[in-house]
């Protein structure tokens, strides 16, 4: 098979699933170097063979060969430290992180149509050297478990050899398997049909049991087993309306369909394909689903056995096998399954992943198919433009409904449009929360891939690191997460690489051996805040602003006059490093650079504090979403702006008193601190006569403030953020436009940059 | 030869087109190349017709400050925010007051949008391509880099624009100084 001929949507599924499957390897892999040896470890240590074996499975399937055979070499190594022949030791966890590396490289290759690079040949050995080519060789190959232990599998009897072109007979294999997945989940409908009250979850699984089940009978052309799942189908579809005293009856046929099911699987491992007189066994399940009785003398004949039922309803010879026997094949499929865990299969291991991502909801079994669907990133955007030009239109009514006392007609129609009106907008918000709401993700996907980040930095520098994650769970816009990735990673290098001090170093100062990380996300009204503190060395303050000083950034008195956190401040300059030497890790005053103007970029905020010697904390507060935002609107000369609301930390009439002038720089006096002022007249460019109404808009990111001085407060509204990056128009201080009720298009204020400026003509100024 | 122009408010109509070989509309058709043709100032001007996304009566233009001089500002085309460029500025015509003929033409270069103003939208019309002249070094005080060439009509001159280049990056950094010199 080669890539080309397949379906891309096949490999997009298995890029996505895999993709998703090897982050949680990463992470699951640093968590099992840090467990003890236990039931635990042994758990999750299942967990990560059971990915990379579905990993592997997918693979195969798709005919990628060299993924396929260095996941092999993975997961034998893996297979031994689960049979506890080798010991989790951080030399083999360097080596099955790498294979990880290996793969997320594979798949990037996979997914930019590239060729596959084979792995790096030192990794093979290393690998193989795990393995070690003693016994384990035997069960390190579980994926044939299928079809090298015929003893777990009885002799088919009258089965016809499956006649099938070779590429459709290499798949035989994952049908078993998959076959062997639906088995087992049949037996976990029922029981849940069994005890449930509310019996719809049961009947939705077991419609799409019926389904997959149906899907890979008709490619292999089986046309018994596709009868069967047809039924399974079609059980599912009516369960609800099946009266309660048809149940018993009914169940104990799906128990029938199941071991027939089973039997097929087991065929299907030595290339038959079996067949039945099923016409009875679906005219009656169609009765019972059809709320009818059956007649008295096929009720209650079978005692609950399965095998009976097939029997009575003439499917196999009566007494051709004893349910002793059947219980014997069950118990042996039962082995079959604990030798070679490793059959489970995709849908198994992700629910797996799922089910622990969830905390491990009781819920959680009904999962995946079910509760998510995957949709195309780009239908939820066109979804969220059209709700953002919902939005706009919104507005427009509403302000139609404000002015609409000036219009002469009756108070009745006035009172119904205000009303119609009201109940549009209340309408409008909940849909963009609805659709915002399904771009929003958890946190977790971002921090789940620290651990790795500050194991690999902690195994470099010899240092003991914790990284303690609260609040991941937390959601926020696809697009905030995106612009977070790399910041926190810089920021966390940082505190790593930087902030914690090598274990001697530590024990020295009375300090913990182990240096501690914090990564805390939590929800702040319409912000996310998400803070990382360390117990490391902290920040110097004299380094730091002779470093400035040093750079040119300040002079030693202007420096004197500057707040800690005003220091503090310079790291996030391009270029500022008071690391000695630059490493692999950070250092080369890069990173907190990328780390500020990413945050500014969606209209975040960053704080910093340090105190020397015990540590450091960065907060960081994003808002929820960048689409749509509240903003102020301001009039300056003949045109309107938009300010965002939450940059506006207050708004005041500056009396002349209050105003003064530093070396040319107006300042205004506001209670006990003196703010820049910018005329925002002088800014814009605003020609024509001045008016004698002026406000100050107090405005804020982090800790700075500045007063921009406005003529006119319109009011507050729900702004749509349209991006302004033509070239001609991206040089002034505007992070975009917006579209007025009247259809206008007003800009919005970039108060990072304009707060940014008045700073700068401040130290010119001083 | 008509006058074709799209009269229209919130959206554009296609231009409707007047032509003698009734095929249909490639920019080069065998030979014949498929122009929108322009007044600005009083010069005439043509593009072609497959870079025209749409032709608007003039709106409500947002002045964008500390832009380059010629941009008159933005527009809000159905939801999109594209810049408008003053052609007249940009080709130093003297500046006439917006008169109902006046429309912004909207067109796409190199994957931007980018709309221009005209005085007067005149027809579309087919050209033979063979009639199309280098052109001269100076055309009425337009830097030539501009021009794509010059067609020769009975009774008049067309002047073919290159809006690659009238949108290019170079133009752009000598207008970046003039803006960052506007701005301080």
């Amino acid at each position: 098979m080669d890539i080309e001929g397949l379906d891309p949507s096949l490999l997009q599924d298995f890029l996505t699933e895999s993709g998703e499957l090897i982050e949680k390897l990463d992470a699951d892999l640093v968590t099992l170097e840090s467990l003890d040896e236990g039931s635990e470890q042994k758990d999750l240590l299942d967990g990560i063979f059971r990915a990379l074996h579905t990993i592997k499975g997918a693979a195969s399937f798709l005919g990628l060969t060299v993924l396929t055979t260095f996941a092999h070499a993975a997961e034998d190594a893996l297979n031994r430290l689960r049979k506890g022949e080798i010991k989790v030791t951080p030399e083999v966890m360097d080596a099955m992180l790498r294979s990880v590396d290996v793969l997320r490289v594979m798949m990037e290759q996979i997914a930019a149509g590239e060729d596959i690079t084979p792995a790096p040949e030192d990794l093979i050995n290393q690998l193989h050297a795990l393995v070690g080519g003693d016994p384990a060789e035997g069960a390190a190959s579980p994926d044939q478990a299928p079809s090298v232990t015929p003893q777990a599998s009885p002799t088919v009897v009258g089965g016809t050899p499956l006649d099938l072109p070779p590429e459709k007979i290499d798949l035989v294999e994952f049908m078993v398997i998959d076959l062997q997945e639906a088995i087992g989940q049949i037996d976990q409908c029922l029981a849940q049909a069994r005890t449930a009250v509310d019996t719809s979850d049961a009947a939705h699984d077991l419609a799409e049991l019926g389904d997959s089940i149906f899907k890979t009978s008709e490619f292999f052309k089986l046309d018994a087993l596709s009868l069967m799942a047809k039924l399974l189908m079609s059980v599912g579809a009516k369960l609800d309306q099946v009266p309660e005293a048809q149940l018993g009856e009914l169940f104990v046929r799906v128990g029938a369909i199941k071991v027939l099911v089973e039997r097929q699987a087991d065929a299907l491992n030595q290339k038959m394909a079996l067949s039945w007189p099923v016409e009875t066994l679906q005219q009656r399940i169609e009765t019972l689903i059809g709320g009818q009785e059956l007649p008295d003398d096929v009720t209650g004949q079978h005692g609950d056995d399965p095998l009976k039922v097939l029997e009575l309803d003439g499917v196999i010879e009566p007494g051709s096998e004893s349910s002793g026997e059947a219980e014997a094949q069950a118990d042996a499929s039962q082995a079959q399954k604990d030798t070679a865990p490793g059959q489970q299969t995709p849908a198994d291991a992700a629910r797996d992943a799922t089910k622990k991502s969830k905390g491990d909801a009781p819920t959680a079994r009904a999962s995946l198919g079910e509760q998510t669907i995957r949709v195309e990133v780009s239908r939820l955007e066109s979804l969220m433009n059209l709700v953002g030009r919902l939005v706009l239109n919104k507005n427009r009514i509403l302000s139609l409904a404000r002015r609409i006392t000036e219009y002469d007609i009756s108070h009745e129609a006035k009172e119904q449009f205000t009303i119609a009106s009201s109940a549009l907008d209340q309408l409008t918000s909940e849909l963009q929360m609805g659709v915002m709401r399904t771009r929003m993700q958890p946190l977790a996907k971002l921090f789940d891939r620290y651990p790795r980040v500050i194991r690999d930095i902690a195994r470099a520098t010899g240092k003991k690191i914790d990284l303690e994650i609260t609040g991941k769970e937390t959601e926020v816009d696809k697009s905030v997460l995106e612009v977070l990735a790399d910041p926190l990673v810089h920021i966390l290098r940082n505190s790593a690489d930087h902030g914690i001090e090598l274990p001697q170093t530590r024990i020295g100062t009375s300090k913990k051996e182990t240096g501690t990380i914090h990564l805390t996300a939590e929800h702040q009204g319409s912000h996310v805040r998400v803070e990382i503190a360390d117990d490391g060395k902290g920040l110097d303050r004299d380094v730091l602003g002779k470093k400035a000083i040093e750079r040119g950034m300040v002079t030693p008195d202007q420096l004197a006059a500057l707040g800690d956190e005003e220091v503090f401040r310079f790291i996030f300059a391009a270029g500022f490093s008071t690391a000695e030497k630059v490493s692999d890790l950070s250092g080369r005053g890069v990173g907190m650079d990328v780390v500020r103007t990413n945050i500014a970029k969606i209209n975040g905020a960053i704080n910093i504090s340090a105190v020397k010697g015990k540590g450091t904390t960065i907060e960081i507060l994003i808002p929820l979403t960048v689409a749509i935002m509240p903003a102020m609107m301001v009039g300056v000369g003949q045109h309107l702006y938009a300010i965002p609301l939450t940059t506006i930390i207050e708004i005041v009439r500056p009396e002349d008193r209050m105003v003064h002038s530093v070396g040319g720089q107006p300042v205004m006096r506001l209670r006990n601190s003196v703010l820049p002022l910018l005329d925002m007249r002088e800014k814009l460019q605003e020609t024509g006569e001045k008016p004698r109404s002026k406000f100050a808009v107090i405005v804020g990111v982090g800790q700075q403030r500045a007063g921009l001085v406005v003529e006119r407060l319109i009011g507050q509204q729900e702004i749509v953020i349209k991006p302004l990056d033509d070239r001609y128009t991206s040089g002034g201080p505007f992070s975009g436009a917006t579209i007025r009720e009247d259809g206008d298009v007003s800009l919005i204020l970039d108060v990072i940059q304009l707060i940014r400026q008045a700073q700068q003509t401040e130290r010119a100024a001083a | 030869m008509t006058t074709a122009t799209a009269e229209n408010q919130a959206t554009a109509e296609p231009v409707s087109t007047k032509e003698t070989g009734g095929t249909a509309s490639h920019q080069v058709d065998g030979e014949l190349l498929q122009l929108v043709t322009f007044m600005v100032g009083s010069e005439e001007f043509a593009i072609p017709i497959l870079s025209v996304q749409e032709i608007n009566r003039m709106m409500q233009i947002t002045r964008v400050p500390q832009s380059p001089p010629f941009i008159e500002g933005v527009i809000n085309l159905r939801g999109k925010i594209i810049p408008v460029m003053d052609l007249r500025k940009r080709f130093n015509v003297e500046v006439a007051e917006d008169s109902s003929d006046c429309r912004i033409i909207v067109v796409e270069v190199a994957n931007r949008v980018i709309g221009f103003t005209v005085d007067r939208v005149n027809e579309v019309l087919r050209i033979d391509a063979g009639i199309v002249e280098p052109p001269p070094s100076m055309v009425s005080g337009i830097d030539s880099d501009y021009v794509q060439g010059v067609g020769k009509l009975d009774d008049r001159l067309l002047i073919l624009l290159n809006l690659n280049r009238l949108f290019s990056n170079e133009d752009l950094e000598s207008v970046d100084q003039a803006s960052s010199a506007a701005s301080v």
